[in-house]
């Protein structure tokens, strides 16, 4: 049996550490990793305490991203719970085999530590391979601090296993902003933990051999597609359960989610629509607007799969302009934040002036100052009724003006 | 909000410092930040460290700062402007050195009308730890400075965040601690 | 190859995660419509493979080797007293006859060989290379 881990109602952990404690409360069955910046802090923190004895499960260390995926999916086939962790080009070396585990329907937990792709290479924080994964069938939760990256990791687990979802969830922070960052964090204790999650139910386990099955199976033309639509309706249907694990979550922790957050939306004239730790920093930058008279809030999906476009369109209704800030670059078209929120809007008749703002690339500092510029040209717009500023503008970049309409 | 900023060469443990800093303030009831900004650099390369201390949660994420105090455990450091950016009249310096306060002013000028406290943070680490890792005398030093908390609070919670590493290196770190604080000018 | 039409279910009703069980009552033993056994591909085969007990050492590579779990064995115990299965017959029921068993079979003249399907087996038999 794994010891208990002592913990004091408040740690100072940074979002690696948090992510960690949470895979060591969970008791995994399987680890299986290949580190890499700026995620390799998860990864070390669990094989100590594996190594320290506060963890019953296997630790697998393998020779690629490829491969860890792969033997996460032949370890939660099996019949175990599984969790790794990955970045940047490990995600990207990842992506094949995640489709594979999101079709097999295998509740695998990813800790993603979000990081800039290569070329030119970077280990600091951007949603770059956040947005890699956005198609391969996998919810992805977000996390803006050390204290969410702990919360949503403990989420994680009980959404992808709950029988209604049965599908792999990813964990992100921004890598560095959150990752490196030590803040207070009031951890459950181990045991408050680990119930709340509750005991991993396999389904279909491989190592049942008195039930030998199929995995991996090929299906063509006349299977693929009633596969594929089955698999999309089971996203589509996750929010319903992930609403419930969070108000769950609540009970025992005290700290309350919500499948889109806002920040004094209610009465705001225009909005900002942001993921991840610069949403935090945009808090202060509304506070600060607000001080001037201009009536601006926040909105952060903190699940960006299944996108919740419903809630997303229901909570801008009264709002005139909308900036969408992707933190990814968009290459070839607007941020992929922006035309999440302006389908949202349009599938609901809504027509709220949209903006995109490209910003914190390969982890450029983002400051109040800076969001504060954004609120002000969106306020531009709401005041003249129609767009006046660029489509896509460009936050804290060097030289003459880059912008695109 | 308390805002330090760090100059080390990476290795000399200015992020553990600040880390250590933060937890100490953590127990008093502050919402704390202790971050750094990396680069790809290795051992021996300029980096900095920060800590936010305040009342509330802090939600600020830019690395950019005007910070209340400039903590350089490096000597070398100490001579590069970088130092003094973003600072202002009131930003109080504490930088390690082994010459004495009016021979590093006459030297480094970019420190002259600056608030500036000396400390030879190498010489103690090496004579009370046996290796220069000036960052536990430079928190010694800061707390004589800064009176933010008690010394003796401080002594107790630095004790217990140090309970991982051997007896040896405790006492040393202990002792190198309690000398910046007496040593500091 | 074309799924027979009544197998073809909506996409409500696909498998899970397209994972195939063998058995639909493991307890007994009731093959489900996803085993070997009920999706038989045996018409396609336009080659058989013809076993020949007299040559075989029963190493069991043609069991675990075929796609199609087409060996019929028996459980005996062998010189050394342990357990083994003996090769006894190929199913021509489940067969596709791609050859895999002829291409692992290891003795010197093959225990397995490939045949036109109208040659009858004793008849194969008699045509079996001999050592020169
Ligand atoms: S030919 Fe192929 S299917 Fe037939 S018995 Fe040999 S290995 Fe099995
Ligand atoms: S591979 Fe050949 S020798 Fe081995 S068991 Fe099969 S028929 Fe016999």
């Amino acid at each position: 049996m794994a010891q208990k881990y002592e913990l004091k109602s408040k740690e100072v952990w940074d979002g690696n550490m948090a992510a960690a404690h949470a895979l060591r409360q969970a008791q995994v069955d399987v680890v299986a990793a290949y580190p890499i910046t700026p995620s390799t802090p998860i990864v070390q923190n669990y094989a100590q305490f594996l190594a320290d004895g506060y963890v019953d499960g296997e630790f697998v260390m393998v020779e690629s991203e490829h491969s860890a995926m792969s033997a996460c999916v032949g370890a939660a086939a099996a019949g175990g719970r599984v969790a790794t962790a990955t970045s940047s080009q490990g995600y990207a070396l990842m992506v094949e085999v995640l489709y594979q585990a999101s079709g097999m329907r295998l509740p695998i937990v990813m800790t993603v530590v979000n990081r800039a792709l290569a070329s030119p290479l970077n280990i600091h924080g951007d949603h770059s391979d956040l947005y890699l994964g956005r198609d391969a069938g996998w919810i992805h939760l977000i996390a803006n601090n050390p204290q969410e990256a702990y919360d949503m990791t403990l989420c994680a687990f009980k959404i992808a296993e709950d029988e209604r979802v049965r599908l792999p969830v990813t964990t992100n922070q921004d890598g560095f902003l959150v990752s490196h960052t030590a803040q207070v964090v009031k951890p459950l204790q181990d045991e408050d933990a680990y119930k709340f999650i509750g005991e991993y139910k396999p389904l279909n386990p491989m190592l049942d051999t008195k039930n030998p099955v199929t995995y991996g199976a090929q299906t063509e033309e006349e299977w693929h597609f009633e596969h594929k639509a089955n698999q999309h309706k089971a996203l589509m249907d996750s929010p319903a359960v992930i609403k419930e694990v969070f108000d769950e979550f609540e009970k025992i922790s005290g700290r309350k989610y919500n499948l889109v957050e806002t920040y004094k939306l209610d009465d705001a004239d225009i909005a900002l629509v942001l993921m991840g730790s610069a949403y935090e920093t945009a808090i202060l930058a509304v506070d600060k607007a607000r001080e001037e008279g201009i009536k601006v809030g926040l909105l952060m999906p903190r699940v960006f799969r299944p996108f919740p476009y419903n809630e997303v369109a229901e909570k801008l209704k009264n709002v005139k302009a909308v900036a969408a800030l992707d933190r990814s670059a968009p290459m070839g078209t607007t941020g992929a934040l922006y035309n999440e929120v302006a389908g949202a809007l349009a599938a609901n008749g809504q027509s709220a002036i949209m903006t995109n703002y490209i910003y914190g690339l390969g982890g450029r500092d983002t400051t109040v100052e800076h969001i504060l510029d954004v609120i002000k040209e969106t306020n531009e717009n709401a005041k003249a009724g129609k767009r006046v500023t660029d489509l896509q503008g460009f936050i804290n970049l060097r030289g003459p003006k880059l912008s695109f309409n | 909000m308390l805002q330090i900023r760090w100059h080390s060469r990476a290795g000399q443990g200015a992020v553990t410092g600040a880390k250590a800093l933060a937890d100490v303030m953590a127990r008093t009831g502050k919402y704390v930040q202790a971050y750094s900004v990396y680069g790809a650099e290795k051992r021996g390369a300029p980096m900095t460290a920060y800590d936010k201390i305040d009342d509330k949660p802090i939600l600020d994420h830019s690395k950019w700062m005007i910070p209340d105090y400039v903590l350089v455990i490096d000597p070398s450091l100490v001579f590069q402007e970088e130092i003094v950016e973003n600072t202002t009249d009131d930003t109080v310096f504490i930088v390690t050195s082994h010459l004495d306060k009016d021979d590093l002013l006459a030297m480094a000028k970019h420190l002259q009308g600056k608030k500036v406290y000396v400390i030879d943070a190498i010489k103690i680490s090496q004579e009370e730890i046996g290796r220069a890792i000036p960052n536990t005398p430079m928190l010694g030093a800061f707390i004589k400075v800064s009176e933010i908390i008690p010394f003796e609070d401080f002594l107790v919670s630095i004790e217990d965040i140090l309970s991982k590493f051997p007896k040896k290196i405790i006492e040393g770190n202990l002792r190198a601690i309690k000398r910046a604080y007496e040593e500091v000018k | 190859m074309a799924t027979p039409k009544e197998m073809l279910t909506t996409w409500d009703k696909v498998q899970f995660g397209a994972v195939l069980p063998s058995f639909e009552d493991p307890e007994h033993k009731k093959r489900s419509k996803f085993h070997s056994y009920n999706y038989s591909v045996a018409d396609w085969r336009v080659e058989k493979p013809v076993f020949n007990r007299d040559l075989c050492i029963d190493c069991d590579f043609c069991w675990v080797s075929c796609p199609d779990s087409c060996f019929i064995v028996e459980e005996v115990v062998n010189k050394r007293g342990k357990k083994q299965a003996k090769i006894v017959g190929i199913n021509y029921n489940l067969c596709k006859g791609c050859g895999v068993c002829v291409e692992v079979c290891p003795t010197p003249i093959k225990s397995l060989l490939m045949f036109p399907e109208y040659v009858d087996n004793d008849e194969a038999l008699k045509q079996w290379p001999k050592k020169d």
